[in-house]
């Protein structure tokens, strides 16, 4: 049985089954139209994912029907990232949110490594986006 | 001595050159300004330091001591040598570039510049040639003064650098852009910036690459280098300092080894280079800059540099021809580095710079430390494929090629 729950595996298995990975990109370039967008106007400091080389803006939300994440990125992939990474919480509680893995990115071989640095923009997202869940916690 | 003009002999003795990737693909490493390879014998002397004579210097009087002491002194002295320091100059040891400047400002600029004097900047400065200025222009009352670079032809605006060195009492010039690769007309800065009595250091680091630099004709007060551009390893560079500025100056670090002697009200300093030394300093780094140094000797530095910039200018023509692509600086002059920065109008350099990534080619993506530079081009990042002389005209052509693929399938 596998460790994720089911449409996140469904997501690892469609990007290892990819023949290379130009066409994990062009995947990824698919996914970042399907996020929830955040208009450019909508973005500000308060939105900015630190840390990222790219623009990346991300507003999280939690209402009765759990986590909802609206954003993006000048970054085709970090907002092919994002999409995904918004599709894989979507509706979850703020305590699950917190202890949910990034390492899915890893199983979907589109990231290299997931070692926090400057260039990681992923995980600088990820991790914001813990932070957030985690204010709501208290 | 015949010297190596054949750059695939000069090639053939960087062995990470030849390094296949985890995806198969093999390396072509386009990312040399940011800090170049190191060919067999830079290791080799690295590795010969450590397994037969590694010892702390200056302090003992055993062999190993004796032999540590004399190889880093050696490195000084081939420092010395290889940048041309005018007799009575003095070779500071630092980590880099961006610790020599920091020693510039805090060992001579805190010493000698007072509330209200001037320093003249210009925009196409590494932040490490502007941090440390505007930390000092905070402490001191400093007036920072910027000369504009034309965004048109990616050179210095020479008018405005004649209006804001009248009256200044430093400038602090980049010799070769990072970015642009445009090689500024340092001599007549230098003779510009003396004139009106003003005090110069010209930041070194991608020159130190591309050109034999003499600091007795440049005739600049102070050279900021680093070893890592120019074959040698990280964690070492130095100030070096023309005659009488070392008299003007104040240790900026304290401890060990820059001492004569310490009482507990006082201490007495040394009177030579340790006295910008404190502590143990880079030994293997120094002796491994030395074999990089003794490594250039034999390179034919104009035929590699004609090389560099054929590969250069092959990969900018290219990129000019595909769709959507455009150059930051002029690749017809022959005085450029090997850089070559561009950006596409809709995909991001970030994601192009994965993409080659996953073709096996390395460039760097980023403001490249360089941000009001960026602002003056009206950009925020870019990509930079920068080339050395043991880069291939088949590596050039396999990167245009691949940037021609992902335009193709992402644009």
């Amino acid at each position: 049985m596998s460790k994720w729950p089911e449409k996140v595996q469904e997501i690892i298995d469609d990007f290892s089954e990819a023949l290379d990975q130009m066409e994990r990109y062009e995947m990824l370039f698919e996914y970042a139209t399907e996020i929830d967008e955040l208009d450019v106007s909508e973005w500000t400091n308060k939105t900015r994912v630190v840390g990222c080389q790219s623009e990346a803006h991300i507003i999280v939300e939690f209402s009765e029907n759990g986590f909802h994440l609206r954003g993006s990125s000048d970054s085709q992939i970090i907002q092919g990232l994002m999409s995904i990474t918004a599709i894989v919480l979507e509706g979850l509680t703020p305590e699950e949110v917190t202890g949910f893995s990034p390492n899915f990115v890893s199983e979907m071989k589109v990231l290299e490594t997931l070692t926090p640095n400057r260039a990681n923009g992923f995980l600088n997202m990820f991790m914001r986006i813990q932070d957030d869940a985690r204010e709501q916690l208290g | 001595m015949d010297l190596i003009s054949d750059m695939s002999e000069a090639r053939s003795q960087f062995p990470i050159l030849e390094r296949i990737l985890p995806n198969g693909k093999k390396l072509i490493y386009l990312d040399n300004a940011a800090t170049s390879q190191k060919p067999s014998s830079v290791i080799d002397a690295m590795n010969e330091y450590y397994t037969g004579y590694n010892s702390n210097v200056h302090r003992a009087v055993h062999t190993l001591s004796g032999e540590a002491t004399e190889a880093f002194e050696l490195a000084r002295q081939s420092v010395a040598d290889w940048f041309g320091l005018p007799t009575g100059g003095m070779v500071l040891f630092t980590s880099g570039t961006t610790d020599a400047l920091n020693l510039c400002a805090l060992g001579w600029g805190k010493v000698n510049l007072n509330s209200g004097d001037a320093i003249v900047l210009t925009e196409m400065e590494h932040h490490s040639n502007i941090v440390p200025w505007q930390m000092l222009a905070k402490e001191k009352n400093l007036e920072l003064r910027w000369v504009d670079v034309n965004p048109e032809t990616y050179e210095l605006d020479l008018d405005d650098y004649i209006s804001k060195i009248k009256g200044a009492k430093l400038a602090c010039i980049i010799h070769t852009s990072n970015v642009l690769g445009t090689r500024n007309p340092v001599e007549n800065l230098v003779k510009l910036a003396h004139d009106s009595g003003a005090k110069i250091i010209l930041d070194c680091a991608q020159a130190a690459a591309h050109e034999k630099l003499d600091m007795e004709k440049l005739n600049a007060d102070f050279l900021a280098v680093t070893s890592h551009k120019m074959c040698g390893p990280t964690g070492i560079g130095a100030l070096l300092i023309s005659p009488g500025i070392f008299e003007e100056m104040e240790p900026v670090v304290g401890g060990g080894d820059m001492i004569t002697e310490v009482f507990k009200e006082y201490s007495i300093y040394q009177e030579n280079e340790h006295r910008f030394e404190a502590g143990t300093p880079r030994i293997a780094e120094a002796i491994g800059w030395s074999a990089a140094i003794n490594w250039m000797r034999k390179l034919d530095m104009d035929a590699a540099h004609k090389h560099t910039l054929k590969l250069a200018k092959n990969a900018a023509d290219g990129l000019r021809k595909i769709p959507g692509i455009k150059i930051y600086g002029d690749h017809s002059k022959d005085d450029v580095s090997g850089v070559v920065s561009f950006l596409h109008e809709s995909l991001h350099a970030e994601d192009i710079a994965r993409m080659l990534d996953s073709m096996g080619i390395a460039v760097r993506t980023g403001h490249h430390c360089a941000q009001p530079l960026m602002r003056r081009l009206d950009v925020t990042a870019t990509n930079r494929a920068s080339f050395y002389f043991y880069n291939t005209l088949e590596e050039s052509n396999a990167f245009v090629d691949a940037l021609k693929i992902i335009v193709e399938r992402f644009a």
